[in-house]
């Protein structure tokens, strides 16, 4: 095959990209239009840039590396993603993950954000059966996982500091903390599958979960309504009073009642570390 | 290069994190993947820097795309540096390489053409990133799995000439050259003679798959014999460097990496007998 023009580096990078970042495949790259806008002739001869080896011709040896860049995404989701993976199964998240990286592929020198939005991408596109509506918020939580662990390190508040808090104060949370309002009881139905257990996929069910790391250890709770509303306007940076008056209805209770689910809610987020100095 | 010989190291991973941080076992030194302790800040973070107030690091990354004809990232120098800086690394590598464009990037190492502009790039960016980084980059020698028509060289002789015209260090994986030259019906022998002792600092050895048809780079395994035999052959010429052993995929209990440790410090240390 006649060799084309010598293209520059740039135009020999974008098109090799074009092609392996195919999501059908390095043939159906050639024929894309971007790659052949760069170099068009190889297109009907991919000889005509890439040498073919004794074993492989030069589509196969392109094909390898369009192989390589889904299966090493896809591989670095499926660790991301497996409670998503395991209600969905293997095949269907294959296909949502490449779908995902042919729409949104990576911008970043690291792999912690690539699946970002997927759990949008996943709402956007699976069917809107319970059982892909629950793997949407069960995506939600496993992001939120991903996001805890990665953020920065923080030094939990002493008893004698909490002692110290005034009606005015601010409270600082942890950087390491997601609060998400859900559809369905996916934080429930993700602690009875990991137990080894095979719940049944749940009716629609409004949740309230938060997720944060104490230490190294990334954890997940159920909250109720109330108690998620005050952990928002803390998060929010109310000042404690103020945050409470918004937080709490009028039916809560009596002034005794409020003041006693108060110091459990507290006490329950200040052993999660939730409030840092 | 002024670079010293750490001796023999292996790849920091997670799943040995407790092992080593309770055993302390017996290495002269540990390499880093960068980009995995780049705007993290929880359980990496914690390990790695116990793991450097004891043993001495490396750097090692695979997103600085040297070759890529996107602009330098000097935001992710600024990262690079500063991790650097905290965990006193030795020194900091990446590979002869791009890993995408047009602000995309694949996760992977994609080949260069071997040209005189390819070279000419390489050269100028090399130069700019050792300036911001004040300190040399150490390049290594990738897989690949296809060449371009439009090359001009060999690998060797575009590594060999970038080390001296870009004034960097070389990092030699030998596996990579077992890997690359039997994807492209070249002479691992001839490859490695081809590359300039005074320039290699480092040296990786690891494990591949063999499809038959083509060799592919997954670090999944012990080191072959045919790699041993380059390694052993390389180090005769060039004396003692630096040697790292990479296992990413099916990480086995640290003792395993322990014991291909001890098995390239036979080859290390009687190297002559090995080699012949």
């Amino acid at each position: 095959m006649k060799p084309v023009a010598t293209p520059s580096l740039g135009t020999l990078e974008a098109w090799m990209q074009a092609v392996v970042m195919h999501p059908e495949g390095a043939e159906a790259g050639l024929r894309s239009q971007p790659a052949r806008r760069f170099i068009a002739p190889a297109a009907r001869d991919p000889s005509a840039v890439v040498l073919p080896s004794k074993q492989l011709n030069s589509l196969e040896r392109l094909e390898i590396y369009a192989h390589m860049y889904y299966a090493r995404l896809v591989e670095v989701m499926e660790g991301e993603y497996p409670t998503v993976r395991q209600v969905l199964g293997p095949s269907a998240f294959s296909a949502a993950c490449r779908g995902y990286i042919a729409r949104h592929p990576s911008r970043s020198r690291l792999l912690n954000g690539l699946s970002a939005s997927f759990p949008d991408f996943l709402a956007r596109t699976l069917p809107r059966t319970h059982r892909h509506r629950l793997a949407v918020d069960i995506a939600r939580i496993e992001r939120a996982m991903e996001d805890v662990f990665d953020a920065p390190a923080s030094t939990p508040m002493t008893a004698a500091e909490f002692a110290a808090v005034a009606d005015r104060t601010r409270l600082w949370t942890n950087p390491a903390l997601v609060l998400l309002k859900l559809r369905y009881p996916a934080n429930t139905f993700m602690n009875a599958l990991r137990r080894g257990g095979r719940p049944r996929i749940p009716r629609p069910r409004a949740t309230r979960v938060i997720v944060f790391r104490r230490g190294f250890q990334v954890l997940r709770r159920d909250q109720e309504p109330e108690q998620f509303r005050l952990l928002q306007a803390l998060v929010a940076g109310q000042p404690l009073a103020a945050a409470v008056r918004a937080s709490i209805g009028r039916r809560a209770g009596s002034a005794e009642r409020v003041a006693q689910r108060l110091r459990g809610w507290f006490a329950e987020w200040a052993g999660a570390h939730l409030f840092v100095r | 290069m002024g670079l010293p010989d750490l001796g023999l190291g292996v790849g920091l991973r997670t799943q040995h994190f407790r092992h080593i941080t309770t055993k302390w076992p017996a290495m002269d030194w540990f390499e880093i993947l960068s980009e995995n302790f780049i705007d993290t800040g929880g359980r990496p973070m914690y390990f790695l820097d116990q793991v450097a107030e004891r043993y001495p690091i490396v750097m090692h990354g695979v997103s600085l795309s040297v070759g890529s004809t996107d602009p330098i990232d000097f935001g992710f120098l600024d990262k690079l540096k500063a991790l650097a800086k905290r965990v006193r690394a030795k020194w900091l590598g990446d590979h002869v390489c791009w890993t995408g464009v047009a602000g995309l990037n694949g996760h992977d190492l994609y080949p260069l053409p071997y040209t005189e502009e390819s070279l000419r790039h390489m050269v100028s960016r090399v130069r700019t990133i050792q300036d911001y980084l004040e300190r040399p980059l150490v390049l290594e020698n990738p897989s690949t799995y296809l060449t371009f028509g439009v090359s001009s060289m060999p690998e060797e002789e575009f590594i060999a000439r970038l080390a001296e015209e870009a004034d960097c260090a070389l990092l030699l994986d030998v596996n990579n050259v077992y890997v690359t030259c039997r994807n492209h019906d070249l002479d691992p022998v001839a490859y490695l003679a081809a590359i300039p002792a005074d320039r290699v600092v480092q040296i990786h050895l690891a494990g591949h798959t063999d499809n038959g048809t083509h060799c592919i780079d997954t670090h999944d395994g012990r080191v072959v014999d045919a790699v041993w035999e380059l390694y052993a052959r390389f180090t005769a010429r060039v004396g003692a460097r630096a040697t790292l052993l990479e296992w990413d995929a099916d990480i086995p209990k640290f003792s395993v990496l322990q014991q291909e440790v001890r098995k390239a410090a036979r080859f290390r240390n009687g190297l002559r007998k090995a080699a012949a």
